[in-house]
């Protein structure tokens, strides 16, 4: 008996708990900015560790240790809060994502929704960020967030239900376990695959969707005020989620951390980094596209192409 | 015709190239021959002529003293490493280095005296 | 309807290299108003200028700019020389002419750069400012510099190129011009960038010729106006070039233009390398400038640059006027500005290629009538040395 709430917290605190996905965070950004730069033929993070792998956190503590600034003008305690809830926020979903076996340490009937949920809750924090630092760039950042949500966020939803519906099951869990028996969902949805990882950058406000805190237009958008701690949270939970998008990717599409001979965890890790090439990949190919442009290609493309492949995958079950 | 990603050949390629950007303080590139840096003077040659005064665009150098006995008061932080005095002085008194990390720590080391 | 609000640009932002400082007055996410303000970082070369000799200038003029340093003491020297009525050694033009174009292609790859950045393109400003070494390499091996040459002088050109610099300036020639036309087709056919470039920051060509755009920004309204083949100068009017024009007066059409412009100048590099004569490389030229005005021009990357040159018969300038090619784009910008997208401020921006130390101006206002007032020479001459003997 006390063996075994041994064992919960063990796998709470440390594996695949929180140090687990702490250091899984940092890893994932060192690999995405190490993989730009040499996409841009350039090193990357190189001194700080073996290959600068250690360099994402020195870089989070040195943050730590800057100088944290309040505006005047702004709300104290919502934007004391925001950066502690968005680490909050996109740190809880990974406890929901299966990475040891088939089940996650929080699994239940219709985490897929609650997972929608607290991704839609973190887009709307940072726009509340935005609002409560009352910059004018910041403002425009805020709205910029605000508006690139009303795009994303319906075809993101309608494509995750897709495996949810092959597999017949609303559980992320669910939807490996049924991966696990040899099918993938790449294979059968490749449509929603692509649709999905779209998304997920708009989601992560990244180039080529980075509008809401592009850098030469409105300096740094909704994160503009925020200084030392705060943006050090803010950063670590940017981290987290993009390993969230990275592990979604990873168990809807590609089978979770089953499907081959390696031991699970191994297996999940090689898939993410995959997924994390897929993303970084991407972010280093386009120019960055303007609010309007990205809403009006949302409609047009994203949320018809995600209807087909919700569809077709109707067909399929009939 | 107009595509999506125009540029994935070329991404995908330089995952197989080194880096182009240099190491610098552990990796340096080699200088041009014709590189011009630091100027230093032999002060033996030197005739007190005051040519290389007159010519520098940004007074960087002082003459103390006359004739063959004058001294020479150089200031590293204003030098603009143009060469004209090495081009002017008619005993070829004053060679360029390579040496082109000047930053010092305090004004003084700015200055660099050459005595006899 | 949202009431319009300003929004300050600068002088401090990401986008611009230089303090300058834009207020847009903005309607929902359209830009309605601009006003622009100048002079934060106001050298005060031109008076500088007038306390050095002309020999000590050649270094300060270098230094209005540090991208186009040899247009500007291109056209410094060439004022001097029409002074001194010497003309100078057809070697040493060919020089010059070459020294032109390199510059222009460095110029044009960094400003592809900088664009590209400005439209939130991080690889292609990464790839461009790579592929701008090679130029760089070439420059330094010639002159032993990397942006402020020191090659030109009064007379003539300071250093020689030798036979085995050429064939490596033709290896980086051949790089360069491949490149160039890899982002041509980049730039014509990415999705991404054709979005943010097509149909923004329109200047129509009356609207060009009113508000005396030069340089790439005309060009690219579709008007064939180049200095180079305008009033020839150095060696220009004996190689034979193209000049660039595209009409679609928007962003893409300026990238095009300097894309075009680069692969033109590595043709016109290649034709100066071929036909050029032998013999010495710069004349002796007195001290002493006899007493005269005279006025040159030089196509500069950026655009038409002035210089304007009084000589009181002494061995120093008795009045130097700069016109650098930016300032004379800037009306242009304004009209550019008006009515683009807030996300398209700084690639309209861009496009210009601006480069604001070289142009910043000063305005004298009371500060009561709010008025700004126009000083005579003799005037500022009285200010700035009392201005002096005071502090």
């Amino acid at each position: 008996m006390v063996q075994r709430e041994l064992m919960a917290i063990l796998e709470v605190f440390f594996f695949p708990g929180f140090l687990f996905l702490f250091s899984l965070a940092f890893f994932i950004e060192w690999f995405d900015r190490k993989l730009v730069a040499k996409f841009q033929n350039r090193y990357g993070p190189l001194y700080v560790g073996p290959k600068g792998i250690l360099q994402p956190i020195a870089d989070f503590l040195k943050l730590l240790s800057k100088e944290d600034i309040t505006p005047a003008m702004a709300d104290k305690v919502p934007f004391a809060l925001i950066p502690l809830l968005m680490l909050t926020f996109s740190m809880t979903p990974l406890f929901c994502i299966p990475i040891t076996g088939s089940s996650a340490l929080i699994s239940f009937e219709g985490d897929l929704i609650v997972v929608m949920f607290i991704m839609t809750l973190t887009a709307l924090l940072s726009f509340l960020g935005a609002w409560v630092s009352t910059n004018r760039f910041s403002t425009i950042g805020g709205v910029r967030t605000g508006l690139q949500m009303f795009g994303y966020e319906v075809p993101l939803n309608i494509v995750m239900i897709g495996p949810a519906i092959g597999a017949g099951s609303l559980s992320i869990s669910g939807i490996v376990e049924w991966q696990s028996r040899g099918v993938w969902f790449i294979m059968t949805q490749i449509l929603g695959f692509a649709v999905f990882s779209l998304c997920l950058l708009a989601h992560l406000q990244r180039v080529p969707f980075d509008i809401p805190e592009a850098e030469t237009e409105i300096v740094a958008g909704w994160l503009v005020e925020f200084s030392g701690k705060k943006l050090a949270l803010i950063r670590l939970a940017k981290n987290f989620e993009l390993v969230l998008a990275a592990s979604l990717m990873v168990s809807l599409y590609l089978g979770g951390p089953t499907g081959t001979l390696l031991p699970n965890p191994l297996t999940f890790l090689i898939k993410l980094v995959f997924c994390t090439f897929i993303l970084s990949n991407l972010r280093a190919l386009f120019a960055r596209y303007r609010i309007d442009q990205f809403l009006a290609a949302a409609w047009k493309y994203l949320i018809p192409l995600a209807l087909l492949q919700i569809s077709l995958v109707e067909v399929s079950l009939w | 015709m107009v595509i999506l990603m125009a540029m994935e050949d070329e991404l995908l390629e330089s995952l197989k190239k080194k880096p182009v950007t240099l190491r610098f303080p552990y990796e340096r590139a080699r200088p041009e021959d014709r590189m011009q840096a630091k100027v230093t003077w032999e002060i033996e040659k030197c005739i007190g002529c005051n040519l290389c005064v007159k010519v520098c665009p940004s007074n960087a150098i002082k003459l103390i003293g006359r004739g063959r006995k004058a001294e020479i008061r150089y200031h590293v932080g204003r030098c603009l490493f143009c060469g004209e005095c090495v081009d002017v002085c008619p005993t070829k008194a004053i060679q360029t280095t390579k040496e082109f990390e000047l930053a010092f720590t305090k004004p003084e080391e700015m200055i660099l005296e050459f005595r006899r | 309807m949202v009431k319009a609000i300003d929004i300050p640009f600068g002088p401090q932002h990401p986008a611009l290299e230089e303090p300058i400082n834009f207020t847009f007055e903005v309607e929902e996410e359209r830009v309605v108003d601009v006003k622009i303000r100048l002079g934060y970082i106001h050298r005060g070369i031109e008076k500088l200028a007038e306390n050095r000799t002309y020999h000590q200038n050649v270094y300060l003029v270098e230094r209005i700019c540090g991208i186009c340093s040899f247009a500007h003491t291109t056209c410094y020297t060439q004022a001097v020389e029409e002074l001194l009525g010497v003309d100078i050694p057809e070697r040493a033009k060919y020089i010059r002419t070459i020294f032109c174009e390199m510059e222009r292609i460095q110029n044009h790859y960094l400003w592809l750069g900088f664009t590209a950045k400005a439209m939130g393109f991080e690889t292609l400003f990464m790839y461009t400012w790579r592929d701008r070494e090679a130029m760089l390499e070439v420059l330094e091996m010639i002159s032993g510099k990397r942006v402020n040459y020191g090659m030109n002088t009064i007379g003539g050109v300071r250093r020689d190129i030798t036979g085995k610099m050429v064939e490596r300036m033709e290896e980086r020639l051949n790089y360069l011009e491949e490149r160039a036309n890899y982002y041509k087709k980049v730039c014509t056919k990415e999705r991404s960038i054709l979005k943010r470039t097509v149909g923004v920051g329109m200047l129509e060509p009356s609207d060009a010729l009113n508000l005396c755009a030069v340089g790439p920004t005309l060009r690219a309204s579709g008007i064939p106006q180049d200095v180079r083949a305008d009033e020839p100068y150095a060696a220009y009017g004996e190689i034979p070039f193209r000049v660039v024009t595209y009409d679609g007066c928007d962003v893409a059409s300026r990238i095009l233009v300097r894309i075009d412009e680069i692969i033109e100048s590595v043709k016109m590099i290649r034709r100066a390398l071929d036909g050029m004569p032998q013999g010495p490389i710069r004349v002796k030229v007195p001290k002493n400038v006899p007493k005269g005005e005279a006025v040159s021009l030089v196509e500069a990357p950026r655009g038409e640059d002035l210089h304007y040159l009084r000589s009181d018969g002494s061995d120093r300038p008795a009045r130097l006027k700069v016109r650098a090619p930016t300032l004379a784009n800037l009306p242009s910008l304004r009209k550019m500005l008006k009515g683009v997208n807030i996300a398209d401020i700084p690639i309209v921006i861009a496009g210009i290629d601006p480069c604001l130390a070289c142009m910043e101006r000063v305005i004298l206002v009371d500060t009561k009538s709010k008025k700004g007032q126009a000083w005579s020479g003799e005037e500022l001459w009285r200010y700035a040395n009392e201005w002096y003997r005071e502090s």
